[in-house]
């Protein structure tokens, strides 16, 4: 009897851990899909499954050289962009539990992109210049939004009320530089705020990579705190976790890996904002950081290539895409939100 | 599941305050070991802050509150959970979380980076769900649970923590009359069969006479009267305490005392 009911209890926590597992399985084999497919489409079509032969370096020095030189480093940055966006919308809408608290919507990316823009209009900065006022940006926004939504303990309402108010703040900052520029800066400023990868290469993945090998790590070490986190600050207070230190920990992790995001491809809309509802629906749990990552992953890369794709030659920025796949989700929320009288 | 070793908790001189205002002032008090004590008070009299200060929840303006003897601040958070387990006000269970991941939360405290989850993890956790009759709920969502079931879940998870001092801030709110003497005969059990101190704050006068054998009363953040039930519950305290005029009769049945408050239109002239 006894063991029976131990049995069951146990049975029943391996079948949802497996659950993830096999999502995660599955949405990792969708992003390298999507990975391929990505590299296989442009001037010079690679059949889709040559693809990863070539990136073993099992190919023609032509087919070796249009891979690996010129198509592989913009999929690895639309795979790293959108998984730091995943990651970073998953954390933030679990520690508020609010879907509406992802770093798109509560000002982060717009603060980085804001300052990035002041770098490169009124600064005349350049390449690792404008990424690295972009992360400062997207890193001090996130610390005022804190700050300011800060009274006797962290609101999570206020939060994302206050992150509302900074980002039109910053969009109205990035409106009024664009104003005062040239129209050939303007035009570029513009293209980067639409979120693109076009042109993206070695030079911008390779810091990515670096920036995402030491923050995924920090963020997989901090999961715990935010799955006990969930259960309202006291709670989590209780059972030994110490509160505002791991907090403060997750919205920089957070707020790092949403601007280090935006400063490599523009803020591409609404990533961050679905990657976390779609991956938690797809494991059925309360929280699914990793999953997130995988769905962030495999949208902007598929995005990526759609926008490639629809009206060749001309091409449509990553960012106008995830905006039509994101929008209608916002929209629907919203009007559910209204019904059932929650979110997500 | 009987807790081996005895935690002891006391207060020594304790103000507590947010922002300024002082809600708990100069207050000292010691938890009996073993027991069920009860705080009770008007709405806003401090009590809810004083459990919070107890566990930890918050940090005294002066005092200290003991936990062994040994200050409460002093320790790391983990330590104190531990020994102490508490179930707050208003606790939010994750959109979608089952009853067993829920519980299995209280382990966390004893999770560490290379200690990860055992079997006895998963023993306490059963033993937890079948003292408070949620096993059967297993598998089940949280917020599809009934009100009951769901503050039973929470006292699981509580439970699961595995410390001997429980504290519970008011764990019958939003319960039927049913439901209310359900959860509070359950804290009876884990008291007498798993000999474990446990603290609550509760509202009801007649319901903290009935399930204490330790009643402390509250006033503008002190203690007003403490002591066995029948001794502190009287006619004059509750006037004293509620400022409602009553009459105090001891239940034959039950021999505790039982409190009928007598509204303007019941007295006699």
């Amino acid at each position: 009897m006894s063991d029976d009911a131990y049995l069951a209890l146990l049975h029943g926590r391996r079948v949802r851990r497996l659950r993830t597992l096999g999502v995660s399985i599955a949405l990792a084999v969708v992003a390298f899909a999507a990975f391929c497919w990505s590299i296989a489409v442009g001037d010079f079509p690679i059949p889709v499954l040559d693809v990863p032969g070539v990136l073993l370096g099992q190919g023609s020095p032509k087919d070796d050289f249009i891979v690996n030189e010129l198509r592989l480093p913009r999929a690895v940055v639309a795979l790293l962009v959108g998984a730091a966006f995943g990651i970073s919308g998953a954390i933030f809408q679990a520690l508020t539990r609010n879907p509406l608290a992802s770093p798109d919507i509560i000002g982060i990316t717009a603060g980085a992109s804001a300052t990035a823009v002041f770098g490169f209009i009124v600064l005349d900065l350049g390449g690792t210049s404008i990424a690295l006022a972009a992360v400062l940006g997207g890193l001090t926004t996130s610390m005022l939004i804190y700050a300011l939504a800060w009274r006797r303990g962290m609101s999570a309402y206020r939060l994302v009320l206050v992150g509302i108010g900074i980002a039109a703040m910053a969009m109205a900052l990035t409106s009024y530089l664009l104003s005062r520029a040239e129209l050939y800066e303007a035009r570029e400023a513009n293209l980067w705020l639409t979120g693109s990868l076009n042109g993206r290469g070695w030079e911008q993945a390779g810091p990515l990579l670096v920036a995402m090998a030491v923050l995924i790590p920090i963020a997989i070490a901090l999961i715990p705190k935010l799955r006990t986190l969930q259960l309202s600050e006291d709670t989590a207070r209780g059972l030994g976790v110490r509160v505002n230190l791991s907090r403060s920990g997750l919205i920089l992790v957070a707020a790092a890996l949403a601007s280090v995001a935006t400063a490599t491809a523009g803020p591409v809309a609404f990533v961050a904002f679905v990657a976390g509802p779609i991956a938690r629906r797809l494991v059925n749990g309360p929280l699914a950081v990793l999953p997130a990552a995988l769905v962030g992953a495999a949208l902007v890369l598929a995005s990526d290539v759609v926008g490639r794709r629809l009206f060749e030659p001309t091409e449509i920025p990553v960012g106008i895409i995830t905006a039509l796949v994101g929008a209608p989700y916002l929209i629907l929320l919203l009007a559910r939100a209204n019904r059932v009288g929650r979110g997500g | 599941m009987t807790a081996s070793t005895h935690h002891t908790l006391a207060a020594e001189d304790l103000t507590l305050a947010y922002d300024r205002d002082p809600i708990v002032r100069d207050l000292s008090v010691q938890v009996p070991t073993g027991k069920i004590t009860c705080i009770v008070g008007a709405n806003a009299c401090g009590k809810s802050t004083l459990l919070r200060g107890l566990a930890r929840l918050m940090k005294p303006s002066t005092g200290t509150v003991l936990l062994d003897g040994e200050s409460i601040q002093t320790m790391s958070t983990r330590t104190v959970a531990t020994r102490l387990g508490i179930l707050p006000q208003g606790p939010i269970a994750p959109d979608g979380i089952t009853v067993a991941d829920l519980v299995a939360q209280g382990r966390s405290p004893h999770q560490q980076w290379l200690r990860r989850w055992s079997a006895t993890d998963e023993q306490v956790i059963v033993d937890a769900m079948r003292a408070t009759g949620t096993l059967e709920l297993a598998d089940r969502a949280v917020d599809q649970l009934s009100g009951g079931q769901r503050q039973r879940v929470w006292i699981a998870m509580t439970l699961a923590q595995g410390t001997d001092l429980m504290l519970l801030d008011e764990p019958t709110t939003f319960l039927d009359i049913a439901h209310q003497v359900e959860v509070l005969d359950l804290m009876v059990d884990l008291n007498r069969d798993q000999d474990r101190t446990v603290v609550m704050v509760l509202h009801d006068l007649n319901q903290a006479a009935l399930y204490s054998d330790h009643l402390v009363a509250m006033r503008d953040g002190r203690i007003v009267a403490s002591g066995a039930p029948a001794e502190v519950i009287t006619e004059e305290l509750v006037h004293e305490v509620f400022g409602l005029t009553c009459r105090v009769v001891l239940d034959e049945v039950t021999g505790s005392p039982h409190v009928f408050p007598m509204g303007r239109h019941h007295r006699r002239p």
